[in-house]
């Protein structure tokens, strides 16, 4: 069966959301079904078909998700509904929508966080607990427990690190 | 009137510290936080409230606490109870919000509890974490606890309080992903407004009706 022709197909909206935390690796599969299962949940099935949710491409911690036009709220409410993506907690917080993939790749464009610093060996104590910094981006430093399982993530700024 | 999220919940009780969640929440819209176990102060241009949390506590002790806490322009939660805790804990001066309503008892806020709270002017607090984690009978059962509330409010005209209860950055939401939360609990716009600005309504003295020259 041949696509349709412009004025047949029906009318999509694109969104662009940004997932926290920084340096989550996103697997657009995991975060698809984490979609579906939060639209399915809040809206029921019935809604859930008519919004009918895709995950199109994901560029550093950026995503494009896809829904009928018409259906940007639902999408959105039940975007705000997802705390984590296969066991990892994350948050997507909305930036932008968009009838054209293209405009949000350019938004993504201007936004991508270009003053990284990567992890550093630097160590220190928070409590009783041994953390090193694991991302630091502007006034955010996320920090992670030193270990090999049940490290735990504190999400922390410059100014507590000089307090410590 | 600042858009105010009524409790979070800053390391050491969660993972992210009061200064990154004032960071966070200057991003997402807020003007002010109410940190529970926090000192009062600012972040970021943020407004830090100090938050206190009473709960599973007799009447007596209550009192006593709330008392203590009268001079410390903290925000005074207490968890709700029965129906006839609830009726007490309204009509106790220095009682600014009632929380937990949703896990709470069927009866537990009725029309007399309403007309204390809004005589009162203490505040119900509407927690939106059983929204955004919760799924099944758990969001069903808040959002019909919280529908029945809003009932009562527009009757009674008691003061609302929107809180993310937060315990993490991850778990905090932008001014305009609760105003479509509470959309399902058909909220509009004006109300919403009404209920981020709900903590001035609480901490504020009431002009008095006579005015002592």
């Amino acid at each position: 069966m041949g696509a349709r022709p412009p004025t047949l197909r029906e009318k999509r909206r694109y969104m662009l959301v940004s997932v926290e935390p920084f340096g989550t690796i996103i697997d657009r599969k995991d975060l698809y079904y984490a979609v579906c299962d939060a639209t399915t949940s809040l809206w029921g099935d019935m809604t859930a078909a008519v919004i009918m949710p895709a995950v199109i491409a994901s560029e550093g911690q950026y995503v494009i998700i896809r829904c009928r036009r018409g259906t940007e709220r639902e999408l959105s409410i039940a975007l705000s509904t997802i705390t984590c993506c296969r066991d990892n907690p994350i948050a997507l917080r909305i930036v932008a929508a968009s009838g054209t993939i293209d405009t949000l790749r350019e938004k993504i464009k201007r936004l991508q966080n270009p003053d990284t610093e990567p992890a550093s060996q630097h160590e220190f104590m928070v409590g009783e607990k041994l953390f090193q910094i694991l991302y630091c981006y502007g006034q955010k430093v996320d920090v992670i427990e030193k270990g090999f399982k049940n490290t735990n993530r504190l999400f922390l700024t410059k100014e507590d690190l000089e307090e410590l | 009137m600042k858009i105010t999220d009524a409790c979070v919940y800053p390391y050491p009780c969660g993972d992210s510290s009061v200064r990154r969640m004032a960071l966070e929440a200057r991003s997402l819209g807020f003007d002010r936080l109410v940190a529970a176990g926090i000192s009062s102060g600012g972040h970021y241009g943020i407004e830090i409230s100090n938050g206190v949390l009473i709960r599973d506590i007799t009447m007596k002790d209550l009192i006593t606490r709330v008392r203590q806490e009268r001079n410390s322009n903290a925000v005074v939660s207490v968890q709700a109870g029965d129906n006839g805790f609830n009726r007490s804990v309204t009509g106790v001066k220095g009682v600014h919000i009632l929380r937990g309503i949703q896990s709470a008892d069927k009866t537990a806020f009725d029309h007399v509890t309403a007309k204390m709270a809004a005589d009162n002017r203490v505040a119900v607090d509407i927690d939106l974490s059983p929204l955004i984690s919760g799924r099944g009978v758990l969001r069903q059962r808040a959002i019909h606890r919280y529908r029945d509330i809003l009932l009562l409010e527009r009757r009674f005209e008691f003061p609302i309080t929107l809180s993310s209860h937060a315990r993490s950055i991850l778990e905090m939401r932008a001014v305009r992903e609760i105003s479509g939360l509470c959309s399902l609990l058909d909220m509009d716009a004006p109300d919403v407004e009404k209920a981020f600005t709900g903590i001035d309504t609480v901490t504020t003295s009431p002009n008095p009706a006579v005015k002592v020259i």
